[in-house]
């Protein structure tokens, strides 16, 4: 009786562990996420047990993003954006739309890049980037980030051509002020602004937003860039097959993919003009 | 548009301005006269059929100005109440509606109140929204300023943040002017 007993509080006491442990590397595993969603704590969470590593990453302010390892971990190499002082300055875009609207768009110190593509009404290269904008279900810009269409003003460029050319809910700011404030070359040219440093990221030209994006993610290596050409993430079983299903009922009443009905609004478009283009990437070599 | 560095962060026209604070953005604008389908706001509403909340203008309608400013991308297409830029806001987020209204307004009860109103963090509710988004807190005003008949509507992104986004509001309505 008394071997059970003790067999018996033995085992009790081996499953009490394990489950502490388990229970420990549960809250661990939510603490890891949580500080990899970016909840307010995380930048305190394990405070004083652990090593804080500056990551490069000037936030708002200046402030560097903290980086933390547990006790024990060896800490990354600090690493920093290559020259990337040589960068040159990011400005907000002040300007009118076509409808009238005086705007001020912040493109530096703000949480999202922004993708500022410099066009006009008259110019033949700069039809592909308009076709693609008024391509329905057209996504021109990385995912979180931000497409200003800049022209010049209204001195130089007509209202009326433009809200024509625009297709709905494209934001068209016209500023010849942006204009010279990026060295813009001619028509048509794109900007990508990293708007927590306020810097110019990439630069170049092409005949297509497809076009200069997927150079810009070339020359800068940036998977957020590289993200508006190709599929980010792969999907799990479960949504695609509630995608399908979707699509199946969708197609059962004859609406398929590019049906007008999916995009209010929005009109057809050839695709875009293909040309040979060129790129630079954030230096001051404009 | 030539702009000097102290006008960089000013948005101004008709009467209305808005110093902008770091990472605020800011739209001012003023709605194209709608077609004058009937003689007078009372005709279009007794008119069989006419659309609830407008579509068609009556004679001599004017349209008023509008200001815009939120610390968040304000797309292109929003309706007078922020409605296409409530939806992209995260709970960081804030934004901030000035709508002015026609003349015949100065006097009623719903304008008495006199100069611009500071909302507190408790005056924000999802009760207060124009349109009821989840997570979202509201606060509008109405009264007279300048012998303007306006609207003060600002909208927080969440009420974990209540505090400090409340505070970022009225920073950006100090910086508001009316004349």
């Amino acid at each position: 009786m008394m071997a059970i007993v003790v067999v018996q509080t033995a085992v009790i006491a081996v499953l009490a562990v394990l489950v502490a442990g388990l229970l420990h590397g549960y809250a661990g595993v939510l603490r890891r996420l949580h500080q990899l969603d970016g909840g307010p704590e995380a930048a305190g969470a394990g405070a004083g047990d652990g090593v804080e590593v500056g990551y490069g990453a000037e936030g708002v302010g200046g402030s560097v993003a903290p980086f933390r390892t547990s006790a024990g971990v060896a800490p990354p190499a600090v690493r920093s954006i290559e020259r990337r002082d040589e960068w040159s300055a990011g400005h907000d875009i002040r300007g009118v739309t076509p409808a009238g609207e005086i705007v001020h768009v912040s493109v530096a110190g703000v949480e999202h890049d922004t993708v500022v593509a410099f066009l006009s009404a008259g110019c033949a290269g700069c039809e592909g980037f308009w076709d693609e904008l008024a391509r329905p279900g057209s996504r021109p810009a990385p995912p979180g980030s931000r497409l200003v269409v800049v022209t010049k003003g209204p001195q130089d460029e007509s209202p009326g051509a433009l809200a024509d050319l625009a297709a709905p809910g494209v934001d068209v700011v016209m500023s010849s002020e942006a204009w010279s404030d990026y060295t813009v070359p001619g028509s048509p040219f794109v900007v990508v602004v990293d708007g927590r440093t306020g810097r110019v990221r990439g630069e170049g030209s092409g005949g297509s937003f497809s076009q200069v994006v997927a150079l810009l993610a070339q020359a800068n290596g940036d998977g957020r860039l590289a993200a508006v050409t190709r599929p980010a993430v792969r999907k799990p079983a479960a949504d695609r097959e509630r995608e399908a299903d979707v699509d199946r009922v969708l197609g059962a009443a004859g609406i398929l993919p590019g049906h007008p009905s999916l995009y209010a609004g929005a009109g057809g478009a050839d695709g875009p003009v293909p040309a040979r283009p060129s790129v630079s990437t954030g230096r001051d070599g404009r | 548009m030539t702009t000097t560095p102290a006008q960089a962060d000013l948005l101004q026209g008709w009467g209305i301005s808005a110093r902008l604070r770091p990472s605020w953005e800011g739209r001012l604008f003023l709605r194209d006269s709608p077609q004058a389908d009937y003689s007078s706001p009372a005709a279009r509403a007794a008119a069989p059929g006419s659309p609830q909340g407008g579509g068609q203008g009556w004679a001599g309608e004017r349209t008023t100005p509008v200001l815009h400013l939120g610390n968040f991308p304000l797309p292109a297409g929003r309706g007078d109440f922020g409605t296409g830029a409530m939806e992209r806001m995260s709970a960081r987020h804030a934004f901030v509606a000035l709508l002015v209204f026609g003349p015949e307004e100065v006097g009623t009860a719903l304008f008495s109140p006199v100069g611009m109103p500071r909302p507190r963090p408790v005056d924000f509710s999802p009760n207060a929204l124009q349109q009821r988004l989840a997570g979202l807190l509201g606060y509008q005003s109405f009264f007279t300023l300048e012998g303007r008949p306006m609207c003060l509507y600002a909208v927080l992104g969440s009420a974990s943040h209540l505090g400090p986004l409340s505070a970022e509001v009225n920073a950006v309505i100090d910086g508001i002017g009316v004349s």
